[in-house]
């Protein structure tokens, strides 16, 4: 079976499994139906302050797997469903941060520079119309990389490396997660070394499940979804609520942004916007095929770079239409490019990237890496059918973005209205809930709200939490890849060094922190 | 600008933390060692990977120190006395919730069992109404009112039919469509 028969297969599953409904005589297959409810969802997620793709993902992903079970047939429903989300809550973000300047997302800060002015100035439809065009673009200029570079990457990793060199790219990849995240080298590699032990406990080989204290409860090791839910959910709405307190407490207020009006999008203004669209399109996808930088870096570089390029009437910051365009369209080429480490080496490298292996380690069928893009003659490999799945679910999201999209998005500055301190404690129980559902005990619930802590903490002393989730995930695999490695190499305690390609992968992560670490004086 | 000393103590508290996992939780807590030798294999045991993450904290809160240190820009820290404040009243409330939440069900069987109800115990009534909704109810009221009551520094009728209506709406989301899905705290009943 070649390439294409793969890709044929992955396309027809999309649009064929399990048909849930008939419109106009054609089936519409549960992936597909996923897709629209993800895409939808994320962008009433995404116009929601205070929420955003990862709360919806972390909060449907054990709802998902209730109702579609572990095995194979759940994958593409289920990505299908992560993947409409990410999407939407990219176009979703700019909303509140043009009509309320309020970004609902971090990424969306940078839009509130030009899009609010545009809508004191009356152009608030236009604002939107923008970043819709850009966002859509940005998005699907980064699909076709991924869709390109992800199984070229996958099979060069696959025949050039073996276990020593697949344990210094994760040992690379950590370290290169570490030292960009955050405002602290140390602080970032701290995090990361923290998130690995808590992954020690109660695993190992041994018949005694180590670091378990002789208790039960950790035996069997934490639950990765409690962990990872804790820390990044429970650990923002924590520490936002505290925010929010702390502003009731100096004001006696808490702050809801005002209402406004409409504008249209006409082709002088997609000409004068598509350089920076293009532009800030190819930023977005270098940076996001890096793991660990993420879209808000890449919107503040396509702003800046923006801003450099822009010689219009209106500069930057005051309104001009430009800002809206180039800030959205780095931030959504991000999304695309951040699954190349993903799909082609199993490494996440942003939040999205967390939830999208969450729901391949819990399903059975699909372990992303370099394996799932290996063809063997006369056979069909299944994981390969469910990466071109994935592919075309993210095609036929791009197709909702590009044609109901933009309306739905302008239809959402309704849910700026949402108090936050009123949503986030409902987001609480609904977390706590969704992980009760997936492992009925209380005990999910406690090491939940544990992480939940170590979250809130974590925020508060300037620790970012990525490198935590990030090497907890990646813990185990590192330790299978050295084990395997040592005993490949007979014993050889310099196994890491062994080969050329091990060699320059441990020399550049310590490059990588040295460099960082001299540029900010480890902060 | 002077150190933050928040960022000194937490890399003496994570060194400390480090050496006492190498000094004693380690050494005490798993099986095998650092590296093994089986029938003239040598094999890498489960002590080696939390060994070299200890050792590596060590390294990393000494250079963070050393950075505090050197450069003197404040760590943009924000944990203070508030923070405390906060976070004693946020877990009151959650720590309330989840107590009604595990025991509102088993409590109300047991009143009524001494009663003279007779209706069995929680444990044969965990999937049936009301009895499974009462725990989840209650403590998700508490919980999500308690917790805008913290944020809003006061309790209105408005913050308590919030909790009612967030409660309820979960109930149904959770409940309703999905016969093999169970509530807090009825799994561990």
């Amino acid at each position: 079976m070649g390439v294409l028969d793969h890709v044929w297969l992955g396309v027809v599953t999309v649009f064929t499994q399990a048909p849930v409904a008939t419109v106009f005589g054609l089936p519409i297959s549960i992936v597909v139906l996923m897709v629209v409810l993800g895409f939808l969802g994320g962008i009433v997620v995404g116009a929601t302050p205070g929420l955003g793709g990862p709360f919806a993902m972390a909060i449907s992903l054990p709802i998902l797997i209730t109702i579609f079970g572990f095995n194979p047939d759940a994958l593409l429903p289920v990505l299908g469903f992560l993947i409409g989300i990410m999407k939407g809550a990219t176009v979703g973000g700019a909303v509140p941060a043009i009509l309320f300047n309020t970004p609902g997302t971090p990424d969306s800060l940078m839009t509130t520079l030009d899009g609010f002015p545009m809508t004191r100035k009356g152009e608030a439809g236009k604002a939107l119309r923008i970043a819709h065009f850009s966002s859509a673009s940005g998005d699907t200029f980064s699909d076709l990389v991924l869709f390109t570079c992800a199984p070229f990457l996958a099979i060069t990793v696959e025949v050039y490396l073996d276990f020593p060199e697949k344990a210094a790219l994760i040992v690379l990849s950590l370290a290169f997660i570490s030292a960009v995240v955050g405002d602290s080298v140390w602080k970032g590699i701290l995090a990361a070394l923290f998130g690995m032990f808590v992954a020690f406990i109660g695993t190992g080989e041994d018949h005694h499940p180590r670091l378990s204290l002789g208790t039960d409860a950790l035996a069997g090791g934490l639950p990765l979804i409690s962990v990872v839910l804790g820390v990044l959910i429970l650990g923002e709405v924590f520490a936002a609520l505290e925010d929010m307190w702390r502003e009731k407490r100096a004001t006696d207020s808490i702050s809801t942004p005002p209402a406004t009006g409409d504008n249209r999008l006409r082709l002088r203004d997609i000409r004068r916007i598509l350089p920076f669209v293009g532009m800030s399109a190819g930023i977005g996808t270098m940076v996001g095929a890096l793991p660990g930088i993420g879209s808000t870096l890449a919107a503040t570089l396509g702003y800046a770079t923006g801003r450099r390029l822009h010689k219009g009437d209106v500069p930057f910051g005051e309104g001009a239409p430009q800002g809206v365009a180039a800030t959205e369209a780095a931030n959504s080429a991000v999304a695309g490019a951040n699954l190349i480490p993903v799909l082609s080496l199993g490494i996440p490298g942003n939040v999205a990237a967390v939830f999208i292996i969450l729901a391949t380690e819990t399903i059975s069928g699909f372990n992303p890496g370099p394996a799932v893009f290996r063809l063997t003659p006369d056979q069909i490999n299944s994981e390969m059918v469910v990466a071109f799945g994935l592919f075309t679910a993210m095609v036929f999201a791009n197709l909702l973005n590009w044609t109901v999209g933009g309306v739905f998005m302008r239809s959402m500055g309704i849910m700026v209205r949402i108090p936050k301190q009123r949503l986030l404690p409902i987001v609480l129980l609904l977390t706590l809930t969704a992980i009760y559902a997936q492992r009925p005990e209380m005990l999910s619930i406690y090491v939940t709200l544990f992480f939940g802590l170590v979250g809130y903490l974590m925020r508060r002393l300037r620790f970012s939490v990525l490198p935590f989730v990030i090497a907890f995930i990646l813990a185990n695999n590192l330790e299978d890849a050295v084990r395997q490695a040592f005993s490949a190499t007979g014993a050889d305690p310099w196994f890491l060094f062994s080969s050329p390609i091990s060699i320059g992968f441990m020399a550049l992560a310590v490059l990588v922190v040295v460099f960082f670490a001299r540029g900010r004086g480890g902060q | 600008m002077r150190f933050d000393p928040r960022s000194l103590g937490v890399a003496a508290a994570v060194a400390a933390f480090a050496l006492l996992t190498l000094g004693i939780w380690i050494p005490a807590d798993v099986e095998s060692g650092v590296v093994e030798t089986f029938r003239r294999r040598t094999v890498i045991g489960d002590a080696m990977a939390p060994t070299v993450v200890a050792i590596g904290m060590v390294g990393a809160a000494a250079l963070l120190a050393a950075s505090e240190i050197l450069n003197r820009r404040g760590s943009g820290a924000t944990l203070d006395r508030h923070s405390l404040a906060f976070i004693a009243r946020f877990a009151a409330v959650i720590a309330v919730g989840l107590a009604l939440m595990s025991h509102t069900g088993p409590l109300v069987v047991d009143a009524i069992n001494a009663l003279g109800g007779a209706i069995g115990t929680y444990r044969e009534l965990r999937d049936t109404v009301p009895y499974k909704y009462l725990g989840y109810l209650l403590g998700g009221t508490v919980l999500v009112g308690g917790a805008i009551a913290v944020v809003e520094q006061r309790l209105t009728r408005g913050v308590a039919l919030t909790g009612v209506v967030a409660a309820l709406v979960l109930t149904g989301l959770y409940d309703l469509p999905f016969d093999d899905l169970l509530l807090p705290p009825n799994g561990d009943q």
